[in-house]
């Protein structure tokens, strides 16, 4: 204990970029808390109070008494009974594994869409790069349940043109049936999103320098060759950034399915965990299961992170 | 103080507050607003406003018809999503917040959800069994529960058979009177190409209503414990009936009723009738097109057994455990649903179901409609449906969780499953659902 | 090497800009222009159909919405009305959603970006102990989804009585982790201890350092912050929804919804959603397509190494 309270001291005094006076290495140890307090103080209370409010609230369950409770209504402390109910709900189960197969897909198939557009504005055969790039933009300015709004108008069979034109060419389309529904998700997601992880991607382009494109010319290397040799390693930390990001923006999904629930009956209630703890909690007035749901969506949402984090990281060193 | 003693108190003082902010944090709900004393009502003169969160269409107009006459207590209106769309999911977090309005519109079948979570106020203890010959009995009996009344009914839902005269003579039928007709002539129908009515996979209300019709009766309570009867011959009946009618194609599942694809399908003629609830005939006009098409016909029944008519939907305003003044609350609800002015208020501006006072449907609603080409509807079908209904139905506390359930089986319709298997595993698991809040519940059978 | 690069590119003029940008970059012969472009034309397409059928939509009444083909427009062409309904409905409710997301989007992002900066900049410039358990922490945060602090927050508040209140969506919205993430890294890449210790020697007070030189040098990473944190909550949906029942409160997404889910029931909705849908995209929609410029710089400052 007291070795530790000793050691700040000693290291404050050898440390080089420190230098002399008593009160500025006072000033230097509070200046950082200082500046972090008023964020700390709001992290604290809006990410660590609520974890540890969810964790708690998930350990607690409320037992009812008489036909509709009015026999009075007991708090008790109900070790792991919540998760085990969370995880025996098959609904709850089967939302996380709709969305890790909604993430596989979808995410491949926009970071692929979004580093291939990037590469293609980048290069010098495209015309008016600056009007692409602001037309590809532009969804993300769309709130995903205006976005969902608006989609949904175009699925809808009798109000959407594009099932009209394609009906015109004999072809039936069903955007809101049960084996379909996931993937007008994903298009809308898609169409949100892929705009702006290109932009984190032509950001990473645009810091290579020009004399590496020099020399790959030199070589003799074609655009293909370029692109698969120079660029895509080059931009490697941008796609994990993104990647990274859409994971966690998979599990959160819920605007998009809620809006659409009302317009497509192969959407229930618990169609993804985010929406199944949201009318757990509210539907259903199971705040402690919703609790024990948050907490697991929570963890998943981290470990799948840290995994992904882990192996690129891995591969690189 | 060296920053590592004066982190550890930081860190100290962290876990220590949030220990106590965790003891307490009790779960929302677990308080009952009808143990205490009762409310005292408002003093003379003192000004107070009353909140009413519904999902009715303008009715502040109605309120504004009682603000006129009663200076001292004022009704705001304040719209919510419907109920099952988000609205009780308001109510639920307004309660739980600890505020929430003075009146709110509870579907009859939502009233008990909301005790178990003593989210209401018990109405008796304000002077509701005055009036309790006011009502329909089959409605009072709805919002009674345990020897308290927690609900006023606003409006109910008898059923009817809305139905396309015009497209039923292109295939030479008549509005059928029996569900066997019936069938007869959604194969007619559909093989000129159309559809006689819908059958909605993620909504069980329209089927339990059917159930209801057949005689069937889910739920009822037993000294201190719940007895659930899903699987009895009614249900069953109506069960494989509908299996039969939709293997069969003649009913269609790719919307529900009043949905925008439903919309889309009847402008279009593609719809021949519709089995719905007196609430219907508004939305149906706003069908383009259907001015002068539709008429209206009694329920087709279940063969000789069973009912003429049942219901779907149907709402009370209930008076929510937060309210401050649940007396002058109460005194509003019951001029909104029995007095002459209320109900023709709530018909012209809120376009209600049906006016849950038997001697007084409204004014408008005994007059011929210009939209049914003519026809009194209201007089000839529905006055004479509301009077056949099942009695003997009791709505239960976990109705929303046990119509999901309801619907995730009809769901799986589309993948080779049946109605019939649905409400089987529905009821295990409603049985679960119970148990995991601690109610006790044992199968009928 | 490469960050003094980076500085540079973000500080050269346009022209020379695109030069560099242009010079040694693959690809360049005719067909493959015609190509590239096409297929970049067709994406365009994609991104703008829904854009172009809700201006279309917003022209139409409620039976045209249902009888003529969504790409052309209807019989009667009714956008001012449709508009005038939209901003006057329900003594103009519509304005004041608008007006909430202004304040929760553009107040909480503005003060967000703040507490980020200062963040990022006490735990690069400055080192302490628990700084490293602090970031960690922090980082941490970036990857807990924040629908899932949502709920136990909500149950937070109504204990505190903050439920239902401007500040129950205020409140979290300027908390930051990634920008706080972003701030560090580029106050590290950027920011010189010298610049640092020229000021202390003049006498500077380390927040008065912060103020003048850290802010200063740290504008870009500053800029994609207040614009990622920006569109992050005018698009957040389940906070507010889980947060709020008092509707003028709403954010713009929530009302908009709010007027949705009334379709079924009242078919005038249809004309308010699209005329609502319309008028909400169009300030954000131009703010990205002028802003979009700005992402170029900050944002991987610290992985180029």
């Amino acid at each position: 204990m007291s070795a530790l309270t000793e050691r700040p001291a000693r290291g404050v005094a050898d440390d080089p970029s420190r230098s002399g006076s008593q009160r500025r290495r006072r000033t230097s140890v509070a200046a950082p808390w200082m500046l972090l307090g008023p964020f700390l103080a709001l992290f604290v209370l809006t990410f660590i109070l609520p974890i540890i409010v969810a964790v708690g609230s998930s350990f607690v369950r409320v037992s009812r008494k008489g036909v509709f409770g009015e026999e009075g209504v007991t708090t008790e402390f109900a070790w792991f009974s919540n998760y085990a109910q969370a995880l025996e709900n098959g609904n709850f189960i089967a939302s996380i594994g709709r969305m890790l197969l909604f993430g596989v897909v979808q995410v491949t198939v926009m970071i692929a869409l979004c580093t291939l557009l990037a590469l293609l504005l980048e290069s010098a055969s495209a015309k008016w790069p600056g009007f692409f790039r602001a037309v590809y933009f532009l969804p993300y300015g769309i709130p995903g349940v205006i976005a969902t709004i608006l989609w949904s108008f175009l699925y809808v069979p009798g109000l959407s043109p594009i099932i009209d034109i394609a009906g015109a060419m004999g072809i039936e389309l069903d955007f809101l049936g049960a084996g379909t529904v996931l993937w007008s998700i994903a298009n809308i997601v898609t169409w949100t999103y892929t705009g702006y992880n290109m932009m984190i991607v032509v950001a990473q382009l645009k810091a290579i320098p020009g004399e590496v494109y020099e020399a790959a010319k030199v070589d003799g290397a074609g655009p293909f060759r370029v692109a698969a040799s120079i660029q895509l390693p080059l931009i490697r930390p941008a796609l994990i950034l993104t990647t990274v990001f859409s994971i966690i923006g998979t599990l959160q999904l819920f605007a998009e399915p809620q809006v659409l629930q009302t317009v497509s009956p192969a959407i229930d209630n618990e169609y993804t965990p985010n929406l199944s703890a949201y009318t757990t909690a509210f539907a259903y007035n199971d705040y402690n299961v919703a609790a024990a749901q948050a907490v697991l969506i929570a963890v998943v949402a981290f470990a799948l992170s840290f995994i992904f984090l882990r192996l690129t990281s891995r591969r690189a060193s | 103080m060296s920053p590592m003693t004066r982190r550890q108190l930081l860190a100290w003082a962290a876990a220590g507050g949030a220990t106590a902010l965790l003891a307490g944090c009790s779960t929302p709900g677990t308080v009952s607003p009808n143990t205490g004393p009762t409310i005292a009502p408002a003093a003379a003169g003192e000004r107070i406003t009353l909140t009413y969160w519904a999902w009715l269409k303008d009715l502040q107009k109605v309120a504004d018809v009682w603000n006129a006459d009663h200076p001292n207590v004022q009704v705001e209106a304040v719209w919510i999503p419907g109920g099952n769309d988000g609205g009780y999911q308001k109510l639920y977090s307004a309660l739980a917040a600890g505020g929430g309005p003075d009146l709110a519109q509870v579907e009859m079948r939502t009233l008990p959800e909301f005790l178990l979570v003593n989210g209401l106020v018990d109405l008796r203890r304000y002077g509701a069994d005055e009036v309790a010959s006011r009502y329909n009995e089959t409605l009072w009996n709805q919002v009674s529960y345990v020897d308290g009344v927690y609900g006023i009914p606003q409006d109910s839902g008898p059923m009817a058979l809305y139905y396309r005269p015009d497209l039923l003579d292109r295939v030479g039928a008549k509005a059928p009177a029996t569900w066997d007709e019936w069938f007869q002539v959604a194969g007619a129908v559909r093989d000129a190409d159309m559809y006689l009515d819908c059958f909605a996979l993620d909504d069980a209300s329209w089927f339990a209503a059917m159930a209801t019709q057949a005689g069937a009766s889910w739920f009822r309570v037993d000294g201190d414990r719940w007895i659930v009867d899903m699987t009895d011959d009614a249900t069953l009946e109506t069960a494989r009936f509908f299996d039969r009618a939709i293997d069969d194609g003649v009913m269609t599942t790719s919307y529900s009723q009043f949905s925008p694809a439903w919309f889309a399908a009847a402008a279009k003629d593609s719809i021949a009738s519709l089995a719905g609830a007196s609430w219907g005939d508004a939305l149906l006009q706003g069908v383009s097109g259907a001015e002068g098409k539709w008429r209206v016909a009694p329920l087709p029944r279940w063969g000789s057994e069973g009912y003429g008519s049942t219901f779907q939907g149907g709402s009370t305003a209930a008076v929510l455990a937060n309210s401050a003044h649940p007396r002058e609350a109460l005194e509003f609800a019951v001029w909104m649903t029995t007095s002459d002015a209320g109900i023709d208020a709530m018909i012209e501006h809120s376009g209600i179901g049906w006016s849950p006072n038997d001697a007084y449907i409204g004014s408008r609603r005994q007059q011929p409609s210009e939209f049914f080409g003519g026809q009194n509807y209201n007089e000839e079908v529905f006055v004479p449906a509301a009077k056949e209904q099942n009695n003997e139905w009791q709505w239960w506390p976990l109705t929303q969780q046990t119509f999901n359930i309801l619907a995730d089986g009809f769901r799986a319709k589309a993948s080779g499953g049946t109605l019939v298997d649905a409400v089987v595993q529905g009821q295990r698991d409603v049985i679960t659902a119970f148990r995991n809040k601690g109610l006790r519940i044992e199968a009928a059978s | 090497m490469s960050e003094t690069r980076s500085i540079t590119t973000a500080t050269s003029s346009k022209r020379a800009q695109r030069l560099s940008d242009q010079q040694g970059r693959p690809g360049g012969s005719r067909g493959m222009r015609v190509l590239v472009t096409g297929i970049l034309v067709v994406v365009a397409v994609y991104f703008l159909v829904p854009v172009y059928w809700v201006v279309i939509a917003a022209t139409k009444s409620t039976e045209d919405l249902f009888g003529s083909n969504g790409f052309l427009l209807g019989s009667e062409f009714s956008l001012w009305s449709n508009l005038h309904e939209v901003l006057t409905y329900d003594g103009g409710i519509f304005v004041r959603w608008f007006g909430n997301s202004v304040l929760y989007a553009g107040v909480g992002a503005l003060i967000a970006t703040y507490l980020a900066a200062a963040g990022g900049y006490a735990l690069a410039k400055y080192r302490f102990r628990g700084r490293n358990l602090v970031f960690g922490t922090i980082l941490g945060g970036v990857l807990v989804p924040g629908t899932a602090t949502a709920l136990p927050l909500f149950l937070l508040f109504s204990q505190l009585g903050l439920a239902n209140t401007y500040w129950s969506v205020l409140l979290p919205s300027l908390v930051s982790p990634f920008g706080l993430f972003l701030c560090r890294i580029y106050a590290d890449a950027t920011i010189d201890d010298s610049l640092i210790e020229a000021a202390r020697i003049d006498g500077a007070s380390e927040l008065r350092i912060f103020h003048t030189v850290g802010l200063k040098i740290l504008t870009p990473a500053l800029v994609t912050v207040f614009l990622f944190q920006l569109v992050g909550i005018w698009n957040n949906y389940f906070l507010p929804l889980v947060m709020l029942s008092d509707s003028t409160l709403y954010p713009i997404t929530l009302g908009l919804n709010n007027w949705r889910s009334q379709v079924d029931r009242l078919p005038e909705f249809y004309e308010l959603t699209t005329g609502g849908a319309l008028l909400s995209i169009i300030p954000l929609a131009i703010a990205m397509i002028v802003l979009q410029r700005f992402w170029r710089g900050g944002l991987t400052e610290g992985s180029v190494k």
